[in-house]
């Protein structure tokens, strides 16, 4: 009962590399989305917000929807990717990747972006007259200040992109070894006669995984707030 | 040599200063809202004016006409702020040199022992920011300014936020930094007792404008500066010497040309030159010299001016010597007594009253 | 400071090899099939691995979700579907390699039930199976495009049952998902193949629909006409030769020929 089989591994290899590099890959852009939501005020900036957190509401089945509508093969901006650099994201473990950063995104902006409201900006100020240029301080002081909250973004959009199920199987489909992450596989033993025990197995390692990412979490973030110091006005 | 001619709009408040002064501490001061913490702001280059000229020791900082406006990075103008503003995840060591890695070597001229031993940060290296006391911390922000090379230091009220023993101590830290660098320090505070102690030209601000600069025990005692510098706290500085320490009883004589004062022992060694401010509330007059009264210090002198004003206190001021006293009387007694200028009178100053914070050294 | 650039290093490497990865899928031949062929086609894959070295992947699905998605670009060497409608969808839109379309085999339609279940109902013209549902629900693939619950439909309107039965369907995504429902006890009856109900100790074979009363079970097989690779044709060829004959006839498949 205990014994994991190969196709299970595969399965959770699979499942981890997606997730791990849906947040890799979209960590960068939500430092910066957060940072303009956090510090600047322009035209228009109720309206990004509300489009940031649009994957958070919406139905997934749609977000994957409108995913193969434009970044299928025959999708506008789908052909020319596949043209013009050879990168394809339908039906390939790059697109359940994507599907999972889109999910995941709204939640890593929103925590980067409380913990970046809550810096005392006049800190900032004092390490520019120290001599610190916008982008050092940013370096420097910024990012190491919102590390709990980036630490708290990454993982919870990590936890959301092992989950994501509606979005990746109408976008990718189900294709065992690409794209069959381990929501999809549990669906998929759900129908087999006599899969019950495999997708209950599945199941189980899915929460754990969840419990796992989410207490070290929990963990990680206290650290760096100890390592700041707690004297936050 | 600091030059600002600055011109202003902060919300519903118009700063318009203009001022060169040039001592190793120059004092701006003035009530809260003047518009001190917006002028060193707009030295620091946190904020831009919408018109005007900045230039510290010949370098020209902002100048509006020219299109010059240099980022606060490149204007090597050290802050140190009123609630010190560390770098919370950093210790003290890193904190105190994060300026100093910005900075190219051949602009160093100060080094981090010299600081640790100035500010005596020694035992505070490894430690974090936030289990540091209120007078710790500025210490820190004080060094970390300094190891920033600054061609000059600006202190917003750095006092404000400790309680009277760490104001106490951190004082003493400054005066040595005056001392012992060449540094050109802005001393911004509301305190009179501070600015008083510290500097030796004050710049006064009023409603956004400059109302008076000039030597600090000068202009400090005017009167018709009251409305800018508070009438609560008015009072004289008088420059003297130590003339003599009494062990037995432990008092200190201080000689000017008015004659001594007697004064509660302070340390520094004979013949050494220090500030003593005496509050005007604490002067009282006499028209006869009084006989079997505990009050040490009777100084002869002549009224020079009367502030009539309205209500039931009045001051006075009276020429002792050379120096300038001012007194603060009731009306009644103005009247009773028939003090007018010319006068000759009798000023009496409790010993008790000139205490440490009234000492400083010139 | 240090370990923000240590950070932005490993992250860098990850997406390096993450991206290097953009070539060939691992599979030499992509199989996309009808859900109801489910374990027959896991065997001979295994088989045609074991002979010839090739490695198969299998997407199963209903055959309609599965053109479709062959249709937007699914990277598919070969289809199998349940029924000539769905490849005649692709080949109207030219998505078939030319002159690789053949039938490949037969099924039968079957009425099931839980297998705990001591129903003697009997399928003929009207015959009573409202009745026999009773508040229960009668599991289909979903009636109007999966190839089961289509078969299942115009057999119960031949017979004249559907209308009474039509309100109490309940559409399963494909006929897997239909036989699970069945077979858990969630619905008293349902519809799908006899080789389902073979495959599913948890169902029985209450009757079977006479073959006249739906249109001829045929499950074509074709490659796709992106298929690139040659191991496709061997395994096309594979599954009609005499080889994998003993393996569709164990699942209870027809052959056609």
């Amino acid at each position: 009962m205990l014994g994991i089989s190969p196709d299970e591994v595969g399965i959770l290899a699979l499942s981890l590399r997606v997730a791990a590099v849906s947040v890799i890959c979209s960590l960068p852009l939500a430092i910066l989305v957060a940072y303009g939501l956090a510090r600047f005020s322009f035209p228009g900036k109720t309206l990004v917000d509300a489009i940031v957190h649009l994957p958070l509401v919406l139905p997934p089945v749609v977000v994957g929807f409108a995913l193969l509508l434009l970044l299928g093969k025959h999708g506008p901006v789908g052909s020319v990717l596949d043209e013009w650099f050879g990168i394809v994201f339908a039906f390939r473990w790059t697109g359940a990747a994507l599907a999972s950063a889109l999910m995941g995104f709204p939640l890593m902006v929103r925590a980067i972006r409380l913990s970046l409201e809550a810096i005392d900006q006049r800190i900032e100020i004092a390490a520019r007259t120290l001599g610190g240029s916008r982008l050092w301080v940013f370096a420097s002081i910024t990012l190491p200040l919102a590390l709990p909250g980036i630490i708290t973004g990454t993982l919870l959009s990590f936890a959301r992109g092992l989950g994501e199920f509606g979005a990746t199987i109408t976008f990718v489909s189900n294709i065992p070894g690409e794209t069959q992450t381990l929501p999809l596989a549990i669906y998929t033993f759900t129908q087999v006669p006599g899969g019950d025990a495999l997708a209950l197995r599945l199941s189980v390692i899915a929460v754990v995984l969840s419990l796992v990412a989410l207490a070290t979490s929990e963990w990680l973030t206290r650290r760096s707030q100890r390592m700041q110091g707690n004297d936050r006005r | 040599m600091i030059d600002v001619d600055i011109d202003q709009r902060l919300g519903t408040f118009h700063l318009a200063v203009r001022f060169s002064a040039d001592a190793p501490i120059v004092g701006l001061f003035g009530r809260s809202g003047a518009g001190k913490t917006s002028v060193i702001n707009a030295i620091a280059g946190i904020t831009t004016p919408a018109r005007g000229q900045i230039c510290i020791g010949g370098v020209s900082l902002f100048d509006a006409a020219k299109g010059i406006n240099l980022p606060p990075e490149e204007r090597r103008v050290g802050y140190v702020f009123q609630d010190a503003l560390l770098f919370p995840h950093m210790d003290v060591r890193s904190n105190l040199l994060y300026g100093q890695k910005l900075r190219s070597p051949e602009d160093r001229f100060i080094d981090e022992a010299r600081v640790v031993e100035l500010l005596g940060l020694d035992a505070m290296l490894r430690r974090k920011p936030n289990t540091l006391s209120g007078g710790e911390k500025q210490r820190v922000a004080i060094g970390r300014a300094l190891l920033a090379q600054p061609r000059i230091l600006l202190m917003d009220e750095p006092l404000a936020a400790l309680d009277v023993p760490r104001k106490t101590e951190i004082l003493d830290y400054i005066e040595r930094l005056r001392d012992e660098l060449s540094i050109p320090i802005v001393y911004v505070s509301h305190s009179v007792a501070e600015i008083s102690r510290l500097a030796d030209t004050v710049v006064i601000l009023s409603d956004g404008k400059c109302v008076a600069v000039g030597d600090v025990d000068e202009v400090m005692g005017r009167l018709d500066l009251r409305p800018a510098t508070g009438r609560y706290e008015a009072g004289s500085l008088i420059e003297t010497k130590v003339a003599a320490h009494h062990v037995e009883d432990q008092l200190t004589t201080l000689a000017f040309d008015g004659g001594e004062l007697f004064v509660p022992q302070v340390d520094a060694s004979i013949g050494e030159r220090v500030r003593a401010r005496i509050r005007a509330r604490d002067v009282s007059l006499a028209t006869q010299r009084p006989e079997g009264i505990s009050i040490l210090n009777v100084l002869a002198g002549c009224i020079t001016a009367v502030d009539a004003g309205a209500g039931p206190i009045v001051d006075v001021q009276l020429a002792v010597g050379g120096a300038t006293l001012n007194a603060r009387i009731t009306r009644r007694s103005l009247q009773q007594l028939g003090i007018h200028v010319g006068q000759n009178v009798y000023a009496l100053v409790k010993a008790v009253s000139l205490d440490q914070r009234s000492v400083g050294y010139a | 400071m240090r370990s923000l650039c240590c950070l932005l290093c490993s992250m860098a490497l990850v997406c390096f090899a993450a991206g290097s990865a953009t070539g060939a899928y691992a599979a030499d031949a992509m199989v996309f099939a009808a859900a109801s062929l489910k374990e027959a086609m896991d065997d001979q894959a295994r088989q045609f691995e074991a002979g010839t070295g090739n490695k198969v992947t299998i997407v199963y699905g209903a055959s309609n979700a599965l053109a479709k998605q062959i249709e937007a670009g699914a990277p598919a060497d070969i289809f199998l579907s349940a029924d000539r409608e769905w490849m005649d969808y692709l080949d109207q839109r030219h998505l078939l390699a030319p002159g690789t379309r053949y039938s490949l085999l037969r099924n039968t339609l079957v009425l099931i039930a839980p297998a705990s279940s001591k129903s003697t109902l009997k399928i003929g013209p009207n015959f009573a199976l409202a009745a026999a549902l009773g508040q229960g629900k009668l599991a289909m693939a979903n009636p109007d495009s999966v190839p089961a619950g289509k078969y299942g439909k115009a057999a119960l309107e031949k017979l004249g049952v559907w209308s009474g039965v039509e309100k109490q369907v309940a559409r399963a995504e494909n006929v897997r998902a239909a036989l699970v429902l069945v077979a858990r006890g969630e619905a008293p009856f349902g519809i799908a193949y006899s080789t389902d109900a073979l495959a599913d100790k948890g169902v029985r074979v209450v009757d079977t629909f006479p073959p006249d009363s739906h249109p001829a079970i045929v499950y074509p097989a074709a490659a796709i006409a992106t298929a690139k690779s040659s191991a496709a044709k061997l395994l096309l060829d594979y599954l009609r030769s005499s080889a994998a004959r003993p393996v569709w006839e164990k699942y209870g498949f027809g052959m056609v020929q």
